[in-house]
């Protein structure tokens, strides 16, 4: 026994060397979970999963490891039901006995789908009755010809579908069985990609993260607005507490005013280097409108432009040239000039940039006027804070007039950012 | 009362909860660890399912606690019950009673209205409890149920601390609205539950509704997985596969055709758009192409 708990511990030490968080008491658990389910190898394969890994992004490094440590016998019938369950150990059963036995590098099932058949009615192992898995040989059998006919016309379907295709390649490297878990690991993996290694691919997927961030984001921001300490009485929530209380109105139930007194002016840089996160940043908050009195969002590189989002497509007026040199310099006096109207006591001025200037004239006092009439002003800088500063990057004298610079180098960081000043 | 890995693959099956080892493997550890059980997934995956089948097999009681953004402790745990502590008040008053005796009274467990975290600890035999969602609700009701959930015991600052008599068996679920902090995680044996493969939707859809034609319950296993792959926005789940299922039996469908998917796909899809990248599909997505007869 002593033999087995050595391999597990290092087992466990490889499991952390890869990257997986693991605890001393999830060790322990790792432990016990093997002396519950005995030494089969599938059961200890997944009962050793369920005390280790709390994550489904790190099941390939595990099951990689596992692999790795606890071989296959020789005799064994190499059973590996997983996700897909029946199928794979079925698929399985039909590896060469010692061999991993392993499909889970998992090819989009539709491709997987012929050997999974073919295996179904030779493996004796498999728990499905015979009686129950011929049938489905049958007319799978029948529809094969069908399937691929399907497939062609997919294919062909995808002509303009390069997303798509790139979602199913994707699927097709990832080692987690099934259609959600490596939906999840994709979109985890999206919300701590920085922004700098953007390309339209994940921009688009990043798109995708997006959707459930601006919910969360907004009901963030509600409920911050709707449970006040102060404020005017909520009614319906006082006299709801009070019918507990025999109808005796202990507890006020307070609400802030809806919407908030705060303005949001935004400025985001969408030239070359940090469109991606302008781009996501301005869609974060277009969600949250509802939670401001007025936002007024604004895009530059060398001049000021108003942006909006039609069908959740940015749109701006006039058209601005991407590939323009920035000047912020010269689009801070803009705004003071021309929109000096939306800057008041209680706008906050959010900034979204890395403050590369081209060596043109940095303006840092338009930010500090406007810092001193505005309520905050909060700079949000996609760089790695080490290179803040570097070449022609002004973010440095910036930051010495705005309330803070906060790095935001991935939508992960965005997102805190933002909830943080909202 | 242990139970053996065999039990709880036998009972899932009596059940009707089409499974795998991963599945029944976790479960097991659950009951034999006595360790809080997060089950994480999709939506419509199964992951409830889990926990009212677990609680058929063991014969007893599910006690279910929905999480929800605000959900709080008055919600989860306890709460006095005001209005029964009034009329003691009133009612010892005529007799003349002392304050000491009375706070005694009114204090005590009659007056306490258990929720469901508080009932699932007291009960006097195990039961299953499900918190169910945990990722909706916020961040500090996480921090406390982390005391339960290690040590089985609760404070209630007039009572005392509580302390289960029977551990009860914990099933969390979680949809991933955000993401669980790592002191909820390292306390729980963890299981992602993924949509069935074809394979097994198929089995679950010959078991559920009996009534469908094997052949045309395999051809929808196949849609329904083809389908999920399309990358909607609310991939169908496997109720809405059911139902789907059993208005095809309602609908007297004897062919997968392009007509027939096309007839009742608001049961599987609950979005406009899904449904017009679906049906712009059908006719390649389809099992079969429409009949020339």
């Amino acid at each position: 026994m002593p033999r087995l708990r050595d391999q597990l511990v290092s087992f466990i030490a490889a499991l952390r060397e890869a990257g997986v968080r693991i605890s001393v008491a999830e060790s322990i658990d790792a432990m016990n979970a093997v002396a519950a389910v005995g030494l089969e190898r599938a059961r200890m394969h997944e009962a050793l999963a369920a005390a280790l890994i709390k994550d489904e992004a790190d099941r390939a490094i595990f099951d990689e490891a596992f692999n790795r440590f606890f071989a296959v016998p020789r005799a064994h019938r190499g059973e590996h039901p997983d996700q897909r369950g029946d199928q794979i150990s079925a698929a399985a059963g039909r590896g060469r006995p010692g061999e991993d036995p392993s499909p889970r590098d998992d090819a989009p099932p539709r491709k997987a789908e012929q050997p999974r058949e073919g295996a179904l009615a030779s493996n004796p192992n498999e728990k499905s009755s015979p009686s129950e898995a011929k049938p489905s040989k049958k007319t799978s059998a029948a529809h094969r010809d069908d399937a691929e006919g399907k497939d062609a016309g997919r294919d062909s379907d995808k002509v303009s579908g390069r997303e798509e295709r790139g979602h199913e390649d994707i699927r097709a490297e990832s080692p987690t069985p099934g259609i959600d878990a490596a939906r999840v690991a994709r979109l985890r993996a999206i919300e701590r990609m920085p922004f700098d290694r953007f390309s339209d691919l994940d921009y688009d997927e990043a798109r995708e993260a997006l959707a459930p961030l601006v919910r969360r984001f907004r009901i963030r921001l509600g409920r911050r607005l709707r449970l006040a300490k102060t404020g005017r009485i909520d009614f319906r929530r006082t006299i709801r507490a009070a019918m507990q209380r025999g109808g005796t109105l202990l507890d006020l139930n307070f609400r802030a005013r809806r919407p908030r007194h705060v303005d949001l002016v935004i400025l985001a840089d969408i030239s070359g280097s940090v469109r991606y996160a302008a781009q996501l940043m301005l869609e974060l908050m277009a969600g949250a409108r509802g939670c401001f009195r007025r936002v007024s969002s604004f895009v530059y590189v060398d001049h000021l432009a108003e942006a909006d989002f039609e069908n959740r497509h940015l749109v701006m007026t006039p058209a601005l040239d991407p590939y323009a040199r920035s000047d912020f310099g010269r689009v801070l006096g803009e705004l003071w000039q021309r929109r000096a109207g939306l800057l008041t006591r209680s706008t906050i001025v959010v900034i979204m940039g890395d403050g590369r200037n081209n060596r043109l004239p940095a303006r840092a006092d338009v930010i500090r006027e406007i810092a001193r009439t505005c309520r905050a002003v909060v700079w949000l800088n996609p760089e790695d804070p080490a290179r803040w500063g570097t070449g022609d990057s002004a973010i440095k004298q910036y930051a010495r007039e705005v309330k803070a610079v906060v790095p935001s180098r991935n939508l992960r960081e965005l997102q805190l950012a933002l909830a943080a000043i909202a | 009362m242990q139970i053996t890995h065999e039990q709880i693959s036998e009972g899932l099956e009596r059940a009707l909860y089409v499974t795998n080892e991963r599945v029944e493997t976790a479960i097991f550890l659950a009951l034999a660890l006595e360790k809080p059980l997060l089950i994480e997934g999709p939506a419509g995956a199964g992951k409830t399912e889990v926990a009212k089948v677990l609680a058929e097999i063991l014969h007893t009681e599910l006690i279910r606690l929905q999480c929800y953004e605000g959900l709080d402790e008055a919600r989860a745990l306890y709460e006095w019950n005001y209005q029964k502590q009034l009329l003691r008040m009133q009612a010892d008053e005529q007799q003349g009673i002392r304050w000491e005796e009375l706070s005694e009274h009114i204090f005590s467990r009659d007056f306490l209205l258990e929720r469901p975290l508080l009932k699932a600890i007291t009960s006097p035999s195990r039961v299953v409890l499900l918190i169910d969602e945990v990722d909706k609700a916020d961040e500090e009701f996480e921090a406390f149920l982390l005391e339960l959930l290690s040590d089985f015991q609760v404070s209630v600052p007039e009572l005392g601390t509580l302390k289960a008599r029977e551990r009860p068996v914990v099933i969390l679920t979680s949809n991933r609205a955000r993401e669980l902090s790592e002191a909820l995680r390292r306390r729980c044996l963890h299981l992602f539950i993924d949509f069935p493969g074809t394979e097994q939707e198929r089995k679950i859809i010959e078991l559920k509704v009996p009534e469908l034609d094997a052949k045309l319950a395999a051809e929808a296993a196949r849609f329904v997985g083809a389908i999920r792959k399309l990358g909607l926005r609310k991939p169908p789940s496997i109720a809405e596969t059911l139902d789907w299922a059993r208005s095809l039996v309602q609908l007297g469908v004897r062919e997968l055709d392009t007509d027939a998917v096309r007839t009742a796909l608001g049961v599987l899809l609950k979005h406009e758009d899904d449904r017009a990248k679906v049906e712009s599909k059908a006719s390649t997505l389809a099992p079969r192409r429409k009949s020339a007869t």
